[in-house]
């Protein structure tokens, strides 16, 4: 909960949404003007610093609770959390592999892509980061209306994300799986993504259907929080895979 | 027959046979269907070969009823925190049970029937070597479609797997059992969670033996393209085993870490817990993060099989060092999760023994992170010859040293600790004292192989086999079967057979102690490790003769080990309070342990390991059950 009323948690959403939206589109043009790595990488640190903090709300995990009882929900919740974000850091070594990767075959070269369907789909997945921040506020104050409409326009949001990547960006590239190091790469790396972006479809499918039938209240939806964090997760890992896909460097 | 079916093993396996069957249908029904070749070795392709193997891996899970709660909170449903379900007797160990002593007991019987496997195969390539020439594993020998110097190098191959398998089962099953009975804590942080990684554990085995049977692999544990990329079918069943095997190692420390954090009983700050859960939390940390890059590692290994994509294949572009880095980055730290828990529990178990507290306690639970934590950054020290970067050398070379350092504080404290101290001998004891001993010699020859000069003679030579046996067993074995004697009270009520105890480690440790002296021999003198035959001008056979001659006497005292440990369940000596007069929470309570743990949280007051102090307390145990030994 980053405020204390509604309305103000909501505001503070969107303008994390307008920041980042800004800083994707400054990423954008430094590619296109400047090709200065250093700039990129940057950026994109500032923008998961973003999405950590205001959406994954990091600092939760630094909260000290007070609570003895280790059978109450409180003191459960804030385990949840550790391992929740355990999870994280884990399969955060998956991704960092696949960079590793990247460096070592492709250096300061980037697949021959469409930078400007690279920005479409990264803006579709950017949009559903701000409606997952707005699904998961709105429950934590009781709003089940506009926690539905939210989930449901993040889930199509993720959607529309799979069907870019593969369905329009797989088609379209001038290059298979098996045509050298960009080849390898660019289908392993956007292919261990979706796999993830489609669990976090998945995850949000159940979380909606359990609002539906009114499982969660502003003081128990630890599902909703869980699918909010992994969702936002999901969007870190694209906020460094999209630069180094689609804007670090020459073509190969 | 419903009975049997009904137990959740039994059930997954069918289930498993099942969805193998249906995944290796559905993709050759597609291939046909695309037009692509539907026949391969053994009937099927490879690609329905490997997405068999994966679906009856989920279907396994699903048979056995470990996704149960979960499928129900995605529906949600609430289910109770706990499934009581000791009325079911032995039959909870063959099911999904949710209690962490239950499943730190399946663990345990998993990791000891991998290990039979393992030692198995180890025993049939070691006779093999017993003389120079081809014995019975000739050219012409022909099973599962490998010839005999094939299926030499499956079995070595599949030693090293299996093995390293059935330690992490048997970390896990200490760690398991002991951490949360240590912290005073009802079970794991996740108990669901927790059978989850115990039974992904089971299909991955399945699937990782299974490859012996559909071709082999010859590329010994490491799997390095390009040979792994053109290696038969039996190649992409150990890289799917080992990466499921992962996950359970993953979960498994997931757990440990945040049970350890969240569920420590009242007064247990940090410094006054157990020196074994500093030992597993360490340990946590790297089979947390690092083992997803062997999975990454493998995984791309088997895309390249798969699909085609050149990581791997200078011909397409591809890089097949990057390919060690990845391997190396967790296979590195990998010897460190074998090792940490094992030398926790001989810090942990020798104060008992000694009657004296543990010598430096602060320092010793430091050095396990700093073990774990310098343990991230050597890996390089595995490809001196392997063409990578050579100024990538040096510094690889000295942050391995530097792991002398912590490891040289646990020695110093082992040695500060049994200094004067009224020393008891039962079988734990010896059992410790060898593995400090074994992992001495183990750790004084790590060192020539780190260093560049000496290692680049020292690669791939048998010298690196006996230091690596020295390390696993002073590391892990010595100290694993410690540990069993010593928790098997806790555990059945009963102690093991002393004099049986007594045999199997005089006949172990001796035994040991030739087959790796001899292994180093004969590795100085320029044997190479990972061959069947070897030139008889060489004048190894007297040393090879000593060494199969060797193994099998250690095969024979871990037999005489299963003997005691299955006549011990019903026939042994009765032990139900604090056998060992230990200072530990779990040895005030009665044995065998309730399965709720402690009727109520014991509360800290005071150091763990001040044996011998008169007066002072670790635990007020508050209305427990107490035995009244102090």
């Amino acid at each position: 909960m980053t405020g204390t009323n509604k309305t103000s948690a909501l505001r503070m959403g969107l303008l994390v949404f307008i920041f980042l939206a800004i800083l994707t589109g400054i990423e954008f043009g430094i590619a296109i003007l400047l090709n200065f790595w250093q700039l990129l990488l940057l950026v994109a640190l500032i923008k998961a610093g973003l999405v950590m903090y205001y959406y994954m709300h990091i600092y939760k995990l630094f909260v000290a609770d007070e609570n003895a009882d280790k059978e109450s929900y409180a003191y459960k919740l804030v385990t949840n959390r550790l391992g929740l974000w355990l999870f994280i850091v884990s399969d955060s070594f998956i991704f960092g592999g696949l960079m590793i990767a990247r460096v070592n075959l492709l250096g300061l070269n980037r697949p021959e892509l469409d930078q400007a369907l690279g920005l479409v789909v990264t803006s579709v997945l950017l949009i559903s980061s701000f409606f997952m921040n707005r699904a998961e506020t709105a429950m934590a104050h009781g709003d089940r209306k506009t926690f539905l409409a939210s989930t449901l326009i993040t889930m199509l949001l993720g959607i529309g994300f799979v069907a870019g990547v593969l369905g329009v960006e797989w088609q379209i590239a001038p290059f298979g799986p098996s045509d050298g190091p960009q080849g390898a790469v660019f289908y392993t790396m956007t292919g261990f993504h979706a796999f993830h972006v489609l669990t976090g479809v998945i995850f949000l499918f159940i979380i909606f259907r359990n609002g539906l039938k009114g499982h969660y209240s502003p003081e128990k939806h630890w599902g909703v929080e869980a699918c909010t964090v992994y969702w936002h997760f999901v969007d870190v890992v694209w906020i460094f895979f999209y630069p180094a896909l689609y804007l670090i460097g020459t073509v190969i | 027959m419903k009975k049997f079916f009904s137990l959740g093993l039994v059930r997954g396996l069918v289930f498993e046979l099942i969805g193998t069957a249906l995944g290796i249908g559905f993709i050759t029904g597609i291939r046909a269907l695309m037009g692509l070749e539907t026949k391969g070795a053994f009937g099927f392709s490879e690609p329905a070969w490997v997405f068999g193997a994966l679906l009856g891996a989920v279907c396994f899970m699903v048979g056995v009823g470990v996704l149960r709660d979960w499928f129900k909170w995605a529906r949600g449903e609430e289910t109770e925190e706990h499934h009581d379900d000791s009325h079911l007797g032995w039959r909870r160990y063959f099911g999904p049970s949710l209690d962490h002593k239950v499943i730190g007991i399946q663990y345990l019987i998993t990791a000891l029937v991998l290990m039979v496997f393992g030692g198995l195969f180890a025993l049939i390539f070691r006779t093999e070597l017993a003389k120079s020439g081809l014995q019975f594993l000739t050219t012409t020998f022909k099973v599962f479609d490998q010839s005999g110097l094939q299926l030499y190098n499956t079995l070595m191959s599949l030693h090293g797997m299996v093995m390293i398998v059935s330690i992490l089962l048997g970390i896990a099953a200490l760690m398991n059992y002991a951490v949360p009975l240590l912290i005073g804590a009802r079970d794991m942080a996740f108990p669901r969670l927790n059978a989850f990684s115990f039974w992904i554990a089971v299909p991955a085995g399945v699937i990782l033996l299974s490859s012996l049977f559909l071709g082999g692999f010859e590329t010994g544990w490491t799997g390095y393209p390009p040979l792994s990329a053109r290696a038969p079918l039996g190649m992409q069943m150990f890289f799917l085993g080992v990466s499921l095997a992962g996950f359970s190692s993953i979960f498994g420390a997931l757990n440990i870490i945040v049970t350890v954090i969240r569920m420590r009983a009242p007064g247990m700050n940090p410094f006054r817990m157990p020196i074994f859960v500093w030992a597993a939390i360490a340990t946590s940390i790297i089979s947390l993060t690092a083992t997803q890059l062997i999975g990454l590692s493998f995984q791309m290994v088997m895309f390249q099989r798969l699909f085609g994509v050149g990581f791997f294949d200078p011909a397409q572009g591809g890089n097949p060092v990057l390919f060690q880095h990845l391997f190396w980055f967790y296979s590195h730290p990998a010897v460190y999760v074998f090792v940490l828990p094992g030398l926790g529990l001989i810090s942990e178990l020798l104060p008992v023994f000694v009657r004296k507290p543990l010598f430096g306690y602060k320092w010793v639970a430091m050095s396990s992170l700093g073990i774990a934590l310098v343990g991230f950054l050597v890996w390089g020290h595995h490809m001196f010859t392997s063409g990578m970067a050579e100024y990538l050398r040096v510094p690889f070379m000295y942050s391995t040293l530097l792991v002398a350092v912590p490891t040289g504080v646990k020695f110093f404290s082992w040695v500060g600790t049994v200094w004067r101290g009224k020393i008891e001998f039962p079988t734990p004891m010896l059992f410790i004292l060898a593995g400090i001993v074994v992992f001495l010699l183990g750790g004084l020859t790590g060192p020539p192989n780190a260093t560049v000069s000496t290692d680049l003679h020292l690669h791939d030579t048998y010298f690196i086999v006996g230091h690596f046996h020295d390390t696993m067993f002073g590391g892990y074995i010595f100290p694993f079967f410690a540990a069993l004697y010593f928790w098997y009270p806790k555990v059945t009520g009963r102690r093991m057979n002393e004099v049986l105890g007594k045999i199997h480690f005089w006949l172990m440790t001796p035994s040991f102690l030739v087959l790796t002296l001899a292994m180093m021999r004969v590795g100085l003198l320029g044997m190479r490790r990972r061959i069947a035959d070897y030139d008889p001008a060489l004048g190894f056979d007297p040393s090879h003769l000593v060494m199969t001659i060797a193994g099998f006497l250690i095969a024979l005292s871990i037999l005489v080990f299963f003997i005691n440990l299955i006549y011990s369940v019903k026939r042994g000596e009765l032990a139900t309070g604090n056998l060992w007069n230990s200072r530990s929470p779990e040895w005030q309570a009665p044995s065998p342990m309730p399965a709720h743990n402690y009727e109520q949280p014991f509360e800290v007051v005071g150091e763990p390991y001040d044996y011998g102090l008169p007066g002072s307390a670790y635990v007020n145990m508050k209305g427990n059950d107490h035995d009244g030994n102090q």
